[in-house]
């Protein structure tokens, strides 16, 4: 029961987003003028539930905004890089907006109704809302990045499984420490702490 | 129900509720498509300007995605944009030449700052009351419009007054042309710690009206008079490096430093010696160094210099003969000894001693950076400001004279007589709270931003650089404003461009280009600096005049407040984060220790440990500290650094109105001050008050300090 109120009052103090707000009346010289719509200088979790799962060390196992097929377009010989375009490049890989499906697709299958459906959204100037599938908690202190092991012709497969099989992307691998260091020994990849972590 | 199976219960629907009840699962925000197209986890970095003060350092930001929270077309959601994160200094640009110091670095808070205006706003309540509503720009700018066309009708164009701060960059030019199309007077700049003595003292003597810039790296003896040369003043970063140079920077040589202030400042905790010479006799100093070096300058015998200000003659001896032997020796004046009646005076010594030497001019010594455009002269700043209760309609650039302006002058109360004030800031501080209409300026990292150094560099420097990133509010450009204005009136004010940037490419096409093939503009844009001579600008070394003081007496400082009853003089101080308090609402610099006492988001008073003692007075204590003209309590600071007959305060805090991390902080030094002025340039003698002190009880918890204070001194006797 103490663990359940302890939790409880933890996430109320990590998960809302506007809690902090009520200090300020003791600074009466200072107030929110119109146009300021954030009261928090820091954002913190979205809510309750995001840090609950943080707290548990689990990521979110959202739906997709569209069911994206992956394997449709791995057919078509499209490189992962054309999307996911960061990953030859920088730390993350990078999940592409809408205006990168629309290169394509203003021209390619317009008649479907996916893509219909994400036609509509762009012109409302809406973009697609991804989930992530793959990364780590926060807690977990890791600084990945993706390029160094492009350069290195580590293959996609090998950290997010066959993709060309799924249409949304699922999380078939556990990206464990243990997986990683395995994968670091057998490459003479460095295996010391702060090479991944903080 | 048992007690036990109650509270259970109790907790677990608890949780429940809260888990279900609060905020929205993530994958339901909405997402906006963003303006551009960006890389995810790519940085790029392009060159900026810092805005600070009028250094002009050149940056270098760190541009990278990030979600932001927008509202489009009323409805809230995230939107993929490329933003700073970063500022670093830029390695090419002559003055910092990769470095940046701590306020520099804290830049990046001003384009993210929760206080930070975001689109037009017009009073609705009482003046000064803070209720403002939105409006659309275009509302905003017919109302000016309508306004100075009301003013232009009467034929009271006069009655516009222009506050601006003196910026180095092409915002100063354009409102200065627009001033002068439109009919009004020039605009008023003001600073608190402005450097306009100095600046008349330097056309005196060198015949540049300008700051000067000090070739420390190669110099091997170095006396300061008062200017915190590494911390605030001039060109701190430029300073700092060229110190290091000379410290440790030459294989078996190690130039001397030494500096002359009654309270020492974090460059002169750096010296080699200290000398705590009584405030306002710097000049006096100056000169009897010269008189023994000479012996031109026979009232200043050593008995007298002595007498005046209370540094051993044997000691002024040793130092005089040092700096005469040591070649090359630079004598460099700024800050406390020239905020007094005197400060011309001591300005035009100091300026002697290098003539004397021959540094002017010469590796080592005092050399004038080669301006594009003449620096803005002084438009007798103090005075229009004292008379701005007469005129019709204000403009407010970047000062803040509400906060920075002695009590006597009465700028307040002028202020609210004006029947309309413009505000162009982006916060609401002390002045702008007063004004009628305020739009919203971008950051500097959203518009167009450059910077004219006026020290700092040996060759010509001009600093520009594109927005590296779109505006996050609903704000606009003020030059683009006040072109936009300008175009607008019944008698338009055409200006030669349509934009702050076509003012820029004007000014950087008729530069000689650095690379082939590549014209200036296009160039300075890429790399974010142009350096280089500048057509026209005085070439070869100042032209100097000695000047005359020889056959001149000993001018006294004069002081505010009778000694007896005013024992201390009052030191405020530029803030080593915040300057004369503009930086206050940055909490990054209000969480930044001071170097010298690791004070933070607090103000203070530093006392010496045999006055405190005398008085009964502790570390941390609440004191009482009393002028002619105002009142204010602080906590007290023991520092063995400091003449026993002086209080010193860092400026900066005690702000009303200033965001919520300045808002009702501390306390502001400035309310205590006498309106004493320099007789020659008008400028505010702010280390001319005297004040007293007095104890009123034991620490309550108003002084933080990160370490413990000054305390190796007090405590062990060292």
């Amino acid at each position: 029961v103490v663990v359940a109120v302890c939790l409880a009052s933890y996430g109320t103090a990590v998960g809302c987003r506007y809690f902090q707000a009520s200090s300020s009346t003791e600074r009466p010289a200072w107030q929110t003028l119109p146009g300021q719509t954030t009261d928090v200088f820091t954002t913190a979790r979205p809510s309750l539930a995001a840090a609950v799962n943080d707290f548990f060390g689990r990521l979110p196992e959202g739906e997709q905004p569209i069911e994206f097929p992956h394997n449709t377009h791995i057919k078509m010989n499209i490189a992962c890089s054309t999307c996911h375009e960061g990953v030859e490049t920088g730390p993350v890989a990078g999940l592409p907006s809408v205006r990168t499906c629309m290169i394509c697709h203003d021209a390619i299958a317009t008649d479907r109704p996916r893509i219909q459906q994400i036609t509509a959204m762009r012109d409302k100037g809406l973009d697609l809302n991804w989930v992530r599938v793959y990364g780590f908690v926060r807690e977990a202190h890791v600084k990945f990045n993706h390029a160094p092991h492009i350069r290195a012709k580590v293959e996609c497969a090998t950290c997010h499984g066959n993709i060309a099989e799924q249409t949304v992307a699922q999380r078939n691998v556990d990206l464990n420490m243990g997986f990683c260091v395995t994968c670091h020994r057998q490459n003479n990849a460095p295996v010391e702490c702060l090479t991944c972590h903080f | 129900m048992d007690r036990r199976s109650f509270i259970k219960l109790t907790a677990i629907t608890g949780s429940a509720a809260a888990l279900t009840a609060c905020g929205n699962p993530e994958h339901q925000i909405i997402r906006f498509v963003p303006d551009e197209d960006i890389v995810p986890g790519q940085a790029v970095w392009k060159p900026g300007v810092c805005p600070l003060c009028s250094a002009g350092c050149g940056l270098t930001v760190r541009v990278m995605d990030a979600d932001a929270d927008v509202v489009v077309n009323g409805q809230a959601g995230v939107k993929r944009i490329a933003a700073a994160k970063k500022l670093e200094g830029l390695p090419d640009h002559p003055v910092n030449r990769g470095g940046l110091c701590p306020r520099g670095q804290a830049a990046i808070q001003v384009t993210y700052h929760p206080d930070r205006i975001t689109q037009p706003l017009k009073r609705a309540g009482d003046r000064g009351a803070g209720q403002y509503e939105a409006i659309s720009w275009d509302e905003a700018i017919a109302e000016l419009v309508g306004r100075l066309d009301m003013l232009a009708g009467a034929g009271n164009q006069r009655l516009l007054a222009i506050l601006t701060r003196r910026t180095s960059g092409h915002r100063r030019a354009l409102v200065e042309q627009f001033a002068a199309r439109f009919g009004a007077p020039a605009p008023v700049d003001y600073e608190l710690f402005g450097d306009e003595v100095l600046r008349r003292a330097n056309a005196m003597s060198y015949g540049r009206a300008q700051l000067p810039t000090f070739d420390l790296a190669n110099a091997r003896y170095v006396l300061n008079f008062g200017s915190d040369l590494l911390g605030t003043w001039n060109s701190p970063v430029a300073h700092s490096r060229a110190y290091g140079e000379m410290r440790q920077g030459r294989p078996g040589v190690r130039g001397t430093f030494v500096q002359v202030e009654a309270r020492m400042s974090q460059t002169g905790a750096n010296a080699d010696e200290w000398i705590p010479a009584r405030p306002g006799t710097e000049g006096v100093l100056a000169l009897g160094i010269a008189q023994i070096i000479t012996g031109k300058f026979p009232a200043y015998t050593l008995d007298e210099v002595e007498k005046r200000t209370g540094v051993d003659a044997r000691r002024v001896e040793r130092i005089a003969r040092a700096f005469d032997a040591t070649r090359p020796a630079v004598a460099i004046v700024g800050g406390p000894p020239l905020a007094h009646s005197n400060g011309l005076f001591t300005a035009l010594a100091v300026n002697a001693l290098n003539t004397l030497v021959g540094s002017v001019g010469q590796p080592g010594g005092v050399f004038f950076t080669p301006q594009i455009s003449p620096p803005a002269p002084n438009a007798g700043g103090v005075l229009a400001l004292q008379n701005i209760g007469n005129a019709q309609v204000v403009f407010v650039d970047g000062v803040n004279p509400v906060f920075t302006t002695p009590r006597p002058w009465q700028v307040r109360e002028s202020l609210e007589k004006v029947p309309y004030i413009v505000s162009f800031g982006s916060f609401l501080d002390e002045t702008s709270a007063l004004a009628d209409l305020i739009l919203p300026d971008h950051s500097f990292l959203e518009a167009w931003s450059d910077a004219l150094p006026e020290s700092g560099s040996t060759t010509g420097v001009a600093g520009v650089a594109p927005p590296v990133m779109r505006p996050l509010h609903q704000t606009r450009a003020t030059g683009d404003v006040l072109l936009d204005v300008g175009r607008r009136l019944a008698t338009p004010v055409n200006l030669p461009w349509q934009t702050v940037d076509e003012m820029l490419a004007a000014t950087f096409k008729a530069l000689p280009s650095a690379t082939p093939d590549v014209d200036a503009w296009t160039d300075a844009q890429t790399k974010g600096v142009w350096t280089g001579m500048p057509p026209g600008a005085p070439r070869g070394g100042p032209s100097f005049i000695v000047p005359a003081t020889s056959s001149v007496g000993i001018p006294e400082p004069e002081f505010d407040g009778d000694a007896s009853q005013y024992p201390f003089h009052f030191l405020p101080y530029p803030s080593s984060t915040f300057l004369d308090g503009s930086l206050a609402h940055l909490p990054w610099l209000q969480e930044m220790p001071d170097p010298l006492t690791s004070g933070m988001w607090s103000s203070w008073v530093e006392i010496n440990p045999a006055t405190a003692q005398t008085l009964g007075i502790a570390e941390r204590d609440v004191v009482e500290i009393a002028s002619a003209h105002g009142t204010l309590q602080t906590a007290a600071v023991i520092n063995p650094g400091i003449a026993p007959d002086m209080l010193a305060m860092p400026a900066g805090q005690g702000h009303t109105t200033f965001t919520r991390f300045a808002s009702g902080r501390g306390e502001n030094p400035v309310t205590l001050l006498a309106p004493v002025t320099e007789p020659v340039t008008g400028a505010l003698a702010w280390a001319a008050t005297r004040v007293r002190i007095s104890r009123i009880g034991p620490s309550d918890g108003r002084l933080v300090l990160f370490a413990g204070g000054i305390r190796e001194h007090v405590e062990h006797g060292r």
